[in-house]
């Protein structure tokens, strides 16, 4: 059994979507996977029958917030491709940072980004994003 | 980035004290762990600079990381006992502002606590404020 930390965890991410990098600052993140359902329910059944049907994602990364922090910029401002064509990438590491490992992987777009500035605190950044096309689990 | 230095780091705090109190009117001023002789009914300071807790404050491992490195300087300012506060008052002011809401090499000064009067003068023969200020850096690794 090997209990996993959330500090153990990465976001990697690429806004062209060619080679993923680490955000330096990472502290949150978050998915949620759904599953829609069709009803295969005949006449004449007793019980509701359903099969899956599409399946997409969406979640939050949070960040604490450093202009000079590698990967941050690029991330941060992807919420601001206009037409956005999906092709960024990001790769969510519950433990370390090795390609395909204890990760999921996906495409997606960033919908909204919050900067928030408060008297004590850090400035930290969080942004909402949802997946477009398939979403790799190596979560094995 | 790579790992706090924590000297440096006391080095930014009491290289401040020291060069203020340097100047006129001159002070005398004593750090952790040295000997000091005060002259009787003098003026002198104590600084103490300690490392409290450390949190984490990103994700990552060994490196792509931070922590945020919290701690506390104690400055003790003694005077001549008998003739009231102001002269005491006057050094923690000197003090208080090189520390209050600063931001200096990385080290985040929090709002000043103090001077505070202590009715136990340690050593005895003075009277005695105490200013506090909390203090955090920021490590990358």
């Amino acid at each position: 059994m090997a209990i996993i930390r959330g500090e153990q965890g990465s976001v990697q991410f690429d806004a062209a979507g060619s080679t993923n990098a680490t955000i330096v600052g990472t502290r949150s993140w978050s998915l949620t996977t759904t599953k829609e359902t069709l009803d295969v329910t005949d006449h004449g059944d007793t019980f509701r029958s359903f099969v899956g049907s599409l399946i997409s994602g969406s979640g939050t990364v949070e960040l604490v917030y450093d202009p000079d922090a590698t990967g941050q910029a690029g991330f941060l401002e992807d919420v601001l491709t206009a037409a956005d064509p999906a092709d960024a990438t990001f790769e969510l590491f519950t433990t370390g940072s090795t390609t395909g490992s204890d990760s999921i992987s996906f495409a997606g777009i960033i919908t909204d980004m919050e900067i928030s500035s408060t008297v004590g605190e850090l400035v930290v950044v969080s942004c909402n994003f949802i997946t477009s096309g398939a979403i790799t689990g190596n979560l094995e | 980035m790579a790992a706090l230095d924590l000297n440096t780091v006391r080095a930014t705090i009491e290289g401040r004290l020291a060069t203020e109190l340097a100047s006129a009117p001159s002070i005398p001023v004593v750090f952790h762990n040295m000997a000091f002789s005060p002259t009787p009914n003098s003026s002198w300071v104590q600084c103490l600079t300690s490392f409290g807790t450390n949190e984490y404050l990103s994700q990552g491992g060994t490196s792509n990381s931070q922590n945020r490195v919290n701690g506390v300087v104690v400055i003790n300012i003694f005077t001549a006992v008998g003739v009231g506060p102001g002269a005491n008052y006057v050094i923690g002011k000197r003090i208080r502002d090189l520390y209050n809401r600063v931001n200096v090499s990385g080290v985040f000064f929090d709002a000043a606590t103090g001077p505070e009067a202590l009715a136990s003068p340690v050593p005895e023969g003075y009277f005695q404020t105490q200013v506090r200020v909390t203090f955090e850096s920021i490590e990358g690794l």
